[in-house]
């Protein structure tokens, strides 16, 4: 053994990984799945919608996508004090999401309400958001819908474009509960450098950025009603 | 750093950040679009409107709150109407809560009612009122000749043995970190001396802006060479080559009076090209904020200074280990820094003497709310409650005290049968709250728990960055529902959803703000029966 690995268990099962390694890689190599919404195996990791949080017996939940392994920890993946958690987390999520999703109604992948049907979720009790501060459409790019407010901010476009397509265009914009995803300096993406590659609706895990051509969009453009 | 100051002056000179000044600052930056958007849009400072000639910003939290701050934004609304040239908004703390309520007009003079608002747009402010600590007792130095004394025999005398006799001499001071974690300062510099990799990089976290919090600025305008001292220290421990003051924009005069103070230390020597020795050079320089309360959080700090948007980071890594551009960094308080000097001249076993109660040191605390003499008052650690609020003059207009907030906007509520209890880091918590930064507010019988209550959380929600979402979403759910029940209307099982929501918030959210968030609600909530009450607790059901 060398120092360049650490030992820990995952739901009782012992495992030994290089240092650095992160709890949600060392999980998956035990066949272990830990829910993502943020995270994809193809990016770097940004722990931001914490639906991996996990149990290593710290003052706080772990994020397990960004978590390194520790030696000795003792992981805990789905307790009923994580699974809680994750609940909540998905009732707020579910608060604001628009009544459809085009992507869910296009082709059935739509992450978010896909865990909520696994989690059970049938009851949000938090107050809706998506009628009282509508986030708007944006259906100025002939190829890609926008429905912002389908949008959980998981950072995957922001990624996708400009790290792995190194196109550039897409960022947070705002601050707080205000933050939505923009392209350029905040103009329509129809206007934007946008080169239509596509990523950014491939990697997205919501009906926030769908293919116009597939979906059967329910979507209106803002200020039309 | 570079981009954020050249974006900071574009807004200074253009009083705006327009599409077609960023697009002109990408072609000449090479920066590509989206990441200036990424700016423009996160840090308060910059607008994205022209705006007008002259702006008031109204302070909306939970001191100014208490002293009628409504009501002084509604006046000025009014009464500023008419003029096109005027532009009233509300802003968080301005750190000035001593003066409540309070406005600073044209983001440089404070004023406390409409006249003064008045002859500040008529280019006739008041001074600036240098707040001074009462019984201020941590400056070792007789006469000005003899500043930056304990640095210089530091330098000239020991070897470097000296470096490691400082971090024991901090070990045994017991002093901890005073911006609000109290982390155990000896063994933060033991850390970053010893991580891998270099150069050591060195902050001074001046971003003070949780509401109630003004002794960091205290302490900069009236002794800011005992914390620029500190941070010559500090370098020289660690053996960094620089050293960067984050301050916040709102505190201009402090910003003057550290930069005069920097021209004179590179005077005496003490910073410049031979400042750790002959060809050893250390300097340092005072970086402006473009603002939000999320940057005083240390890895957001960090990540504004690489000129990103500041959202905290994942830890682990910690900044000591992975800091400013991936390097160990050493970031402390300005009161921790400006405690250093004299711990040194008269030892760690001196500094835990000086408290009571079994608490090492002294403690600059801001005194506001309802108290007679609001101020910055230097403690002994461990003072009671009832001590401290008697050193202010006791509870304003004779009143009874209802309860008190320790130490900031996220530190819980203690009813005022705790005001036996001593300030110190461990007596607070056992009591139930924290002594965070040192934010002692005090409240009047009279007052609505709820609604100041309600009032922090709603700091955190305007001041969430937005990057989980745990904070992001839940804190605007709770302000919602809780500003529905300061109006009457009160849902089926809100009491528990609230608990619900600040168990997840605090388990879940990546940073301090989140993860306190809703304590202080939930801390009225189960400390005042009659604020349970108000809110339908399952047990009144
Ligand atoms: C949301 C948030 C805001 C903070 N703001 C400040 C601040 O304004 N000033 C400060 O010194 N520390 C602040 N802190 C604490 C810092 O992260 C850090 O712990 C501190 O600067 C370390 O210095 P110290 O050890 O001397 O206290 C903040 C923490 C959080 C979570
Ligand atoms: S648009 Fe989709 S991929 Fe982009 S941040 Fe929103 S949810 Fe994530
Ligand atoms: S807890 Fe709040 S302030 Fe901290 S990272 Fe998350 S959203 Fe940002
Ligand atoms: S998957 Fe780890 S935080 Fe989103
Ligand atoms: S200045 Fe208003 S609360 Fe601090």
């Amino acid at each position: 053994m060398s120092n360049d690995t650490v030992k820990l268990t995952i739901d009782g099962q012992a495992t030994e990984v290089p240092a650095g390694t992160s709890i949600w890689d060392a999980a998956r190599e035990l066949g272990i799945d830990i829910p993502v919404l943020c995270h994809s195996t193809r990016m770097r990791p940004v722990g931001v919608c914490r639906m991996c949080v996990v149990d290593t017996g710290a003052r706080n939940l772990q994020a397990s996508c960004v978590r390194p392994c520790e030696d000795g920890m003792e992981v805990d993946t789905r307790s009923e004090k994580v699974e809680k958690h994750r609940r909540m987390l998905l009732e707020m999520l579910l608060a604001d999401y628009p009544e459809d999703s085009a992507r869910d109604a296009a082709t059935g992948d739509d992450e978010l309400l896909n865990m909520a049907r696994d989690y059970g979720i049938t009851e949000v009790r938090l107050r809706d958001g998506a009628s009282g501060r509508p986030q708007g459409v944006d259906l100025s790019s002939p190829v890609i819908a926008v429905d912002h407010q389908a949008c959980i901010l998981c950072d995957r476009c922001v990624r996708g474009c400009n790290e792995l397509q190194h196109n550039d265009v897409i960022t947070r914009s705002g601050k707080g509960y205000g933050t939505r995803i923009a392209f350029d300096l905040n103009t329509p993406m129809g206007e934007s450098t946008c080169v239509s590659c596509g990523e950014c609706m491939a990697v997205c895990p919501t009906g926030a950025l769908t293919n116009r051509a597939l979906a059967d969009l329910k979507l209106e453009p803002l200020g039309s009603d | 750093m570079k981009l954020l100051q050249t974006m900071l002056a574009l807004q200074e000179r253009e009083g705006w950040l327009s599409d077609e000044t960023l697009s002109q600052l990408a072609k000449e930056t090479g920066e590509p679009l989206y990441r200036l958007e990424g700016l423009r849009s996160f840090y308060p400072v910059f607008q994205e409107e022209p705006g007008a000639k002259h702006v008031i910003e109204v302070c909306r939290d939970v001191v100014c709150r208490m002293h009628g701050a409504p009501a002084f934004h509604e006046e000025l609304l009014q009464e500023l109407r008419q003029d096109p040239d005027v532009e009233v908004r509300e802003v968080s703390c301005l750190g000035r809560c001593e003066q409540a309520p309070v406005a600073l007009v044209d983001h440089h003079h404070a004023a406390s009612n409409a006249t003064e608002v008045r002859l500040a747009l008529d280019g006739q402010a008041q001074a600036h009122n240098v707040l001074q600590a009462v019984d201020a007792a941590t400056d070792p130095y007789p006469t000005a000749d003899a500043h930056y004394g304990m640095f210089k025999t530091l330098r000239d005398g020991a070897a470097d043995a000296g470096r490691d006799t400082v971090i024991d001499e901090l070990k045994a001071s017991g002093l901890r970190g005073m911006g609000g974690a109290g982390f155990p300062t000896g063994m933060k510099w033991a850390f970053t001396r010893g991580a891998k990799g270099g150069p050591k990089q060195l902050v001074c976290n001046a971003d003070e802006s949780e509401p109630g919090t003004f002794k960091d600025r205290c302490i900069m305008e009236t002794l800011p060479h005992l914390m620029i001292e500190g941070m010559i220290i500090g370098g020289w421990v660690v053996e960094a080559e620089r050293g960067i003051i984050y301050l916040r924009h709102e505190y201009g005069e402090a910003a003057e009076i550290l930069r005069r103070e920097l021209v004179r230390a590179r005077e005496l020597g003490v910073l410049g090209p031979d400042a750790f020795g002959p060809g050893k050079p250390f300097d340092m320089e005072v970086f402006i904020s473009p603002g939000g309360y999320i940057l005083g959080e240390e890895t957001a700090l960090l990540e504004a200074l690489e000129d990103k948007r500041g959202e905290p980071r994942n830890k682990p890594p910690f900044p000591t280990n992975v800091g400013l551009n991936g390097l160990p960094t050493l970031m402390n308080n300005v009161e921790t820094f400006a405690a250093v000097p004299m711990i040194l001249q008269n030892g760690g076993d001196w500094w835990q003497s000086q408290g009571t109660n079994d608490c090492p040191g002294l403690k600059y605390m801001a005194v506001s709310g309802d108290v007679a003499k609001p101020g910055v008052y230097c403690v002994p650690m461990g003072t009671t409650v009832t001590d401290l609020i008697a050193r202010a003059g006791g509870v304003a207009d004779g009143k009874q005290l209802l309860a008190f907030s320790p130490g900031g906007a996220s530190t819980r509520f203690l009813p005022a049968d705790k005001a036996d209890t001593p300030l110190d880091f461990d007596a607070m918590q056992k009591a139930g709250s924290a002594l965070g930064s040192g934010a002692f507010v005090a409240v009047a019988e009279g007052r609505d728990l709820l609604d100041l209550a309600t009032a922090q959380a709603r700091f955190f929600r305007n001041e969430s960055c937005g990057k989980c979402v745990p904070c992001r979403v839940g804190s605007n759910k709770a302000v919602a529902m809780l500003e529905d029940a300061l109006n009457g209307e009160v849902e089926d099982g809100l009491a528990e959803l609230l608990h619900e929501l600040d168990d997840t918030l605090a388990q879940t959210s990546i940073c301090g703000l989140g993860q306190v968030a809703l304590s202080p609600v939930t801390g009225v909530m189960e400390l005042f029966p009659e604020v349970a009450r108000r809110l339908g607790t399952k047990e009144d059901a």
